[in-house]
């Protein structure tokens, strides 16, 4: 790109048509990729897109943050010594909620592009395929944070408001922000995965769908049979290696934030979740920016 | 009414490439985990996969897979117009894509279902399960036929139809059994097997069932009849 403009002694993308030249300071990648991700962030809710869009994240922001309101209400109201549900645990059981927002939003962020081909108008910048595939995941990651993030600070602020133990509870929020982190990461990845592969918004959104809560059904299923049934407590812990729930909840067990698993998480487990929740959230971003990399190179 | 060469290429359109494979990945994913459990395990432990997931969560899945494909990408892409410029009555267009995916419905949900219950041992508890299938399958494949013909995001309003409504407001409100169809169908099959649970009226059940399902072939139809074309997003 840079050799179209060799007079002006620096890198710009803009052809030369014979027009007055940009004289100002050129920002490079790094404000390309800050607009990129701001804008996926948001995208991802609906912002900045028609209003139908907006409909879809926000009813579902909206569901998940409705059982959080109440429970402030009654922790407020009847004067109760704890929250009746920890905020790790609340993800957990808004579950549900938080898959089906990474499954229908991870379309708009990485299908659209490829679908339509605007993915060359992207990489024509000085923006390269691995960048673009990362800041979208971030974008993905952060957006997902922040579903599971406002409820749990709207639990947070009602505890503080009603007068609950400091220290306990800033410790315990923070404990379950900390796990919200690493799920957004291993759920962006999954989603994300699936519908830049995927084109079409219904199979990307079904893929979605089946990697995150038909597998998590499956793998409770299979540690409940394993425990109750088959009276093994290593096979009911191995098989939560297998879904982003089920090693969110498995830390979260270990880490003592109030999430209650068939069989206790811990031992040389603990290193094991943790690195396999890792894994996976590397391995998915390794092979969207393995697949961006195809794409941009066509 | 039916019209054969749109049934033909709707089926075209469910087993082409990928989609059939995703199709085909439910019943293999169900039957191998119940097969699984049974070898490991016993028949009564891996009988609770059945209701706890290929029932509530496989067989709705299913429909919706099959219900979208069969009129979500023409929808998608535009290419309806050149189907709906034609003089074919729309109703039958509807009705033709609906047997259609109601095929792949129970092939790919119903069937399996069965399937894997018989292979937990229990007979009858099967039998009777795979009835609640055929007819919840039924009524879903036409509620998400007529869904689809209504909305782009068609795939996401049918899972929260069935994860939110159904599966997490469904287990807190036992009331929305009466406004659900999967317990319609558990409903029906508790006719012949007490395994089954008893949330509703018999009756109910199969009238409930039937207005779904005819309404819903009738509402796609209509809807078609008065489509609008409209961009992305």
């Amino acid at each position: 790109m840079s050799d179209l403009t060799p007079d002006s002694g620096r890198p710009g993308v803009i052809h030369d048509l014979g027009y007055r030249h940009f004289d100002g300071v050129r920002e490079g990648t790094p404000a390309i990729a800050r607009n990129l991700f701001v804008t996926g962030l948001r995208h991802a809710y609906g912002l900045g897109r028609s209003g139908k869009s907006k409909v879809m994240p926000f009813l579902l922001l909206a569901m998940s943050l409705l059982p959080a309101t109440i429970v402030v209400g009654v922790v407020v109201l009847t004067g109760l010594g704890e929250l009746p549900v920890s905020y790790a645990d609340y993800t957990n059981q808004t579950q549900l909620l938080v898959s089906l927002f990474a499954a229908s939003q991870a379309p708009v962020l990485f299908s659209r592009d490829l679908r339509h081909r605007s993915i060359v108008l992207y990489l024509a910048r000085p923006l390269a395929a691995p960048v673009f595939a990362l800041v979208r995941w971030l974008s993905l990651t952060l957006a997902i944070l922040l579903f599971t993030a406002i409820p749990t600070v709207v639990l947070f602020a009602g505890a503080m408001l009603s007068g609950l133990d400091k220290s306990d509870q800033t410790t315990s929020v923070l404990k379950a922000i900390a796990l919200q982190v690493l799920l957004a990461m291993m759920v962006a990845g999954v989603s994300g995965l699936i519908s830049s592969v995927s084109l079409r918004r219904g199979f990307a959104v079904v893929g979605s769908v089946m990697a995150l809560i038909v597998l998590t059904g499956i793998v409770t299923v299979m540690q409940n049979i394993a425990y109750y049934e088959g009276d093994n407590e290593s096979v009911s812990v191995g098989v939560g290696l297998l879904s982003p729930w089920s090693l969110y909840n498995g830390l979260a067990n270990a880490w003592d934030a109030g999430v209650d698993t068939p069989v206790p998480v811990n031992g040389a487990w603990v290193p094991a979740y943790a690195i396999v929740a890792v894994l996976l959230a590397a391995a998915c971003l390794l092979g969207l920016v393995a697949r961006f990399r195809k794409v941009g190179s066509r | 009414m039916i019209n054969t060469t749109i049934a033909k290429l709707a089926l075209q359109a469910l087993l082409g490439r990928r989609r059939f494979f995703l199709l085909l990945a439910f019943p293999v994913l169900l039957i191998g985990l119940v097969a699984l459990v049974t070898a490991l395990v016993d028949g009564d432990a891996a009988y609770e996969v059945l209701p706890n997931l290929g029932y509530p969560l496989v067989l709705p899945l299913v429909a919706i897979l099959a219900a979208s494909s069969v009129l979500g990408p023409e929808v998608d892409d535009g290419s309806i117009v050149y189907l709906l410029s034609k003089p074919v009555n729309r109703y039958g267009i509807a009705i033709s894509k609906w047997l259609v995916a109601l095929g792949a419905t129970l092939a790919a949900g119903a069937l399996p279902i069965l399937v894997a219950a018989l292979i937990t041992g229990d007979s009858t508890r099967a039998v009777a399960l795979f009835l609640g299938a055929v007819v919840a399958g039924t009524a879903y494949s036409a509620l998400f036929l007529a869904i689809s013909a209504v909305t782009r995001h068609a795939v996401i309003a049918s899972l929260m139809f069935v994860l939110i409504w159904e599966s997490l407001l469904g287990n807190l409100f036992s009331g929305i059994a009466w406004l659900s169809i999967g317990q319609w169908g558990l409903r029906i099959g508790h006719e012949i097997s007490s395994a089954l649970p008893d949330p509703a009226n018999l009756g109910y059940a199969i009238i409930a069932s039937l207005v779904v399902t005819v309404l819903g072939a009738w509402f796609a139809g209509d809807r078609l009849r008065s489509f609008s074309l409209t961009g992305d997003e």
